[in-house]
Parts: structure tokens; sequence; C-alpha cells
């Protein structure tokens, strides 16, 4: 691992060249430097340490993994340090096709801040012209809705959180 | 909702049986115009009545139309379970509205809601189902099955099939489906099937099967925007159709495949649903929210996902979409 020295040696070497991105590889470690609007300087050891979202992500594989994503009137850092341990998980009971409204027209059923009941209806899943009327089956507030309108989802997928009353 | 002019009208007529009453005559008994009683005649006529108009005689009844009472639809119905309870209304917005409401009242499972008329009646995304007084089946059917909620969406294709038996059964026509449930009579769509979910979970507490069957409807009576996609029985064979015959023979079939799929399974509806696909081997549109997916329609899987391979050779599973047939 070299010294926090090299390390701020290397950023200037890097800064005065011509050079966009820089990758220094040795021993399990690993020093990416990239040279753009925005600078991200990571380093890791011994494997590559994830970069802190700051975007929302578009994750490829919604099952598994566990998207924060920013609701549009909060602040960032205030979403990433919740804990949702407590945050009940609204989950589809079959695989099809998610609408957030009964149709492309209408009205979404909720959305981030909105109050439910127990058989408020949040959205539809759809597969084969069959329809299921989703309901929250928790009184509380949709603190995030965690797919798209009109993404397939499968069964068991969670579709929102809510923070019950 | 009866005018209080045809009210008279009809009193008039009754209590002159077989005799041919003048506009005139009419328009005195009942204190009107004679414009209105033309007026109201023609009401009649797109109600289904037949009139026989006779130069200097006058009109006569021929025909009332056929209702799908509860009583006409029991008359020779031989099921153990649907249609033993139905729910007759003259008209309603929609009859799946009138279901879950019964379905919610625990209803027993079988329970059928007919009307003359919907007012609202719907398809998929809200779109509107057009069901004109008299003309066709307006249907929804309260289903009680103990599988597991995720194989719910088999039973629309269940549906699927039980009415193109029960119009082979009945008719000289040779409908065909298109995935999920539409049937089609030469390209054109004759019967459109929205299911419904009552659940509490993951458990079924019930399933609603709407259906809309266009049955006696004339093509004048289609608006002009649906005569190029829509057809009747009665447009495609010439004649007119007993509706509550209809209605038997579709619950009659939906009970026996209903009762074979409960006791094994999708596989054997999956045969009998593909050997009357219209689109299987064709080049077909998957139209979704988000994007269109081209290609050929290879089948269903055993849940009765709709599989296409696209023109890369990749092969796609479409849960739901509005499907189009390629030229």
């Amino acid at each position: 691992m070299l010294k926090v020295q090299e390390i701020r040696e290397l950023i200037k070497l890097v800064d005065q060249s011509n050079i966009d991105e820089f990758v220094y590889e040795s021993e399990g470690s690993k020093i990416k430097m990239k040279k753009n609007a925005v600078e991200t300087i990571t380093v890791s050891q011994p494997q590559q340490v994830a970069i802190p979202a700051v975007q929302p992500q578009q994750v490829a594989e919604p099952v598994a993994v566990q998207v924060v994503q920013s609701a549009p009137t909060q602040p960032v850092q205030e979403v990433v340090k919740e804990d949702t341990s407590n945050l009940h998980k609204i989950t589809s009971p079959m695989v099809g096709t998610f609408y957030q409204s009964p149709s492309p027209d209408a009205d979404v059923y909720v959305k981030p801040g909105s109050k439910v009941t127990k058989d408020s209806v949040v959205c539809i899943v759809e597969a084969m012209k069959l329809f299921n009327e989703i309901e929250a089956e928790v009184n509380g507030e949709i603190v995030e809705i965690l797919v798209k309108d009109g993404q397939l989802v499968e069964y068991g997928q969670p579709l929102f959180l809510v923070k019950p009353e | 909702m009866q005018s209080e002019i045809r009210k008279k009208l009809l009193d008039a007529f009754s209590n002159n049986e077989d005799q041919y009453l003048s506009g005139q005559t009419l328009a005195d008994t009942i204190g009107c115009s004679r414009t209105a009683i033309w007026k109201h005649i023609e009401e009649l006529r797109k109600d289904g009545f037949e009139l026989e108009a006779i130069r200097n005689k006058g009109y006569r009844i021929v025909k009332t139309p056929e209702r799908v009472s509860a009583d006409e639809i029991r008359l020779g119905l031989k099921t153990k379970y649907l249609g033993q309870s139905i729910h007759y209304e003259d008209a309603v917005d929609s009859t799946q509205r009138v279901a879950h409401r019964l379905a919610y009242d625990q209803s027993m499972e079988g329970t059928v809601v007919v009307a003359e008329e919907q007012t609202l009646g719907r398809g998929r995304m809200e779109r509107k189902w057009y069901s004109p007084k008299y003309t066709g089946i307006w249907m929804s059917i309260i289903l009680r099955p103990k599988i597991p909620l995720p194989k719910a969406p088999q039973l629309t294709l269940i549906a699927a099939v039980a009415v193109v038996q029960a119009i082979e059964e009945l008719t000289e026509l040779t409908p065909q489906i298109k995935w999920p449930n539409d049937i089609l009579i030469n390209g054109k769509k004759m019967t459109g099937i929205l299911t419904e979910l009552q659940a509490e979970a993951d458990q079924i507490n019930s399933v609603i099967i709407g259906m809309g069957i266009n049955v006696n409807q004339k093509l004048e009576d289609f608006p002009i925007e649906l005569r190029e996609i829509a057809t009747s029985l009665a447009i495609e064979q010439g004649v007119y159709f007993s509706r509550s015959a209809i209605i038997r023979s579709v619950l009659t079939h939906l009970e026996k495949l209903y009762f074979i799929y409960i006791e094994k399974g999708f596989f054997p509806i999956k045969i009998l649903w593909e050997s009357y696909a219209i689109s299987i081997g064709k080049t077909i549109k998957a139209r979704t929210l988000s994007n269109v997916i081209e290609g050929k329609a290879l089948g269903i899987t055993d849940d009765g996902v709709l599989r296409i391979e696209d023109h890369s050779g990749e092969i796609h599973y479409i849960y739901s979409a509005d499907i189009e047939l390629s030229e």
C-alpha cells in the first residue's frame, strides 16, 4: 500500500499531466484516479470499495439488492442514514406487471408521503389480464416506491416501504 | 329507466294484442305528437323489439327482445355450481362492480351476475367496453378456487377456452384465441375477458371473471371506430342467437374445464388453449407500457405465459401486453 504522501504526489502529477484516468495496481491494492468534471479517487485494499451512491441507482437485479433512492423532497443524507428495518414491505403476491394507477391517464394510487390504511389499494399487479389490486395491509405512510410503473415484478418482490403507525 | 311515453306505448300494444295501431291512434291515446310516437318506436327497435309497419294500418309488435333473466338462463342449465345463483339486472354500471360487492358479501362460488346493459363496461386499462342493451352477454362469474395465488392468471385462459367451446357448440363459426384471452372471429374481436382478484395477502378470496360477448349486434350497432375491429356472432353468421343458450353453454364448458384444472392442473388446458390460438408460429407485436417486442409467437409456458422469439433469437416471456398480429 502506498503512503499518503506518495498518493498526494501522484495526484499532483496526474493533475498536471494530460492523463484523464490513472490506475495503479499492486499486491491487491488498487488506486484509481479520474479527471472529469467530478473527480473521484478510490483506494481499495484488498477489494475495491464501493463508491457511496449519491445519485439514485438503477440496479439490474432488483430482487436481491436494496436500492437507496432519494425521495424528491427529502435531503439525501437523511434517506441514506434512515434505518429501514422497522418499515413494512409490501411485496408482490405474483409475477406480473406493476401499475401505479388504474389507467395511464389516471392519478397514481399512492406516492411517497401518502397515508394508507390496511385496505388502501396501493397498486395493481397484472398478468394475463388478471388484475390484482394490492392492499397496504398496514396503517401508515408510504416512504418509498421500489419499482417503476409498467415494470415486471417477481413473486415476493418488495414494491413499497411503509412506515407503520 | 322507462319513460312515461314508452310505458303508455307498450300498454297500448298490450291492450290491443296483434292489432295494428296507427301513429295517430297512438298519439291520441297517449296524448303526445306523432313525431314523439315515431321517435319512441325507433327506440323500441334499437332495444330489440321487432315492429311491423304497414301503410294505412299502423304498427304492430312482432317480437319482443329476448331477456337473459335468471329464469331464462336456468331453464336447461345442468351445472353443479356455475349459475346456480344468478343475479340479474336490467342495467348496471358494470357487472364486475356488482360481482365484487357480492363476492365481498360471501356469495357462493359460481354466482353469476348478468345484465341487459352496462353503462360503464370496461376492459384492460379501464378502456371502455361497448355493451348496449339486449345485444350481447355482459356477465361476471365468481369463483373461489383453492389454488396458490400466483396461479390465478391461468383462469383467464380457461375462461377463453370455455367461450370458444360454447361458440363452436352453438354456431357454425370458428373462433380463435388471441393471447391471453381475446376471442376473434375472422380477425375481429368478438369477446373480451377481464378478470379481477380479491385476495388477503397470499390467499385468494375470490376470482371474478368478467366477459363481454358480442352476440346479436348488427354492424350499424357498433360505433364507426369499432366496425373494423369488432364483430358479433349475428354479423358473422347472419342469424340471431339466443343469449341465454350461449350463457348456459359457457357456464357448462367453464365448469367442466375448471374441474379438470383443479384436479389435473393447467397442462390439459394448455393443449386446448394452443389448439385454438391464432398467433402461434406467427409474427406478432407485444406492446407493453414501456416497449414493443416483435417476433415469432412460440406458444405458452406451462403457466400460460406467452413466449416470443425475436429476430436475434432471444426468447421473451410476456406476462402482460397488447398483442398485434403483424401482416
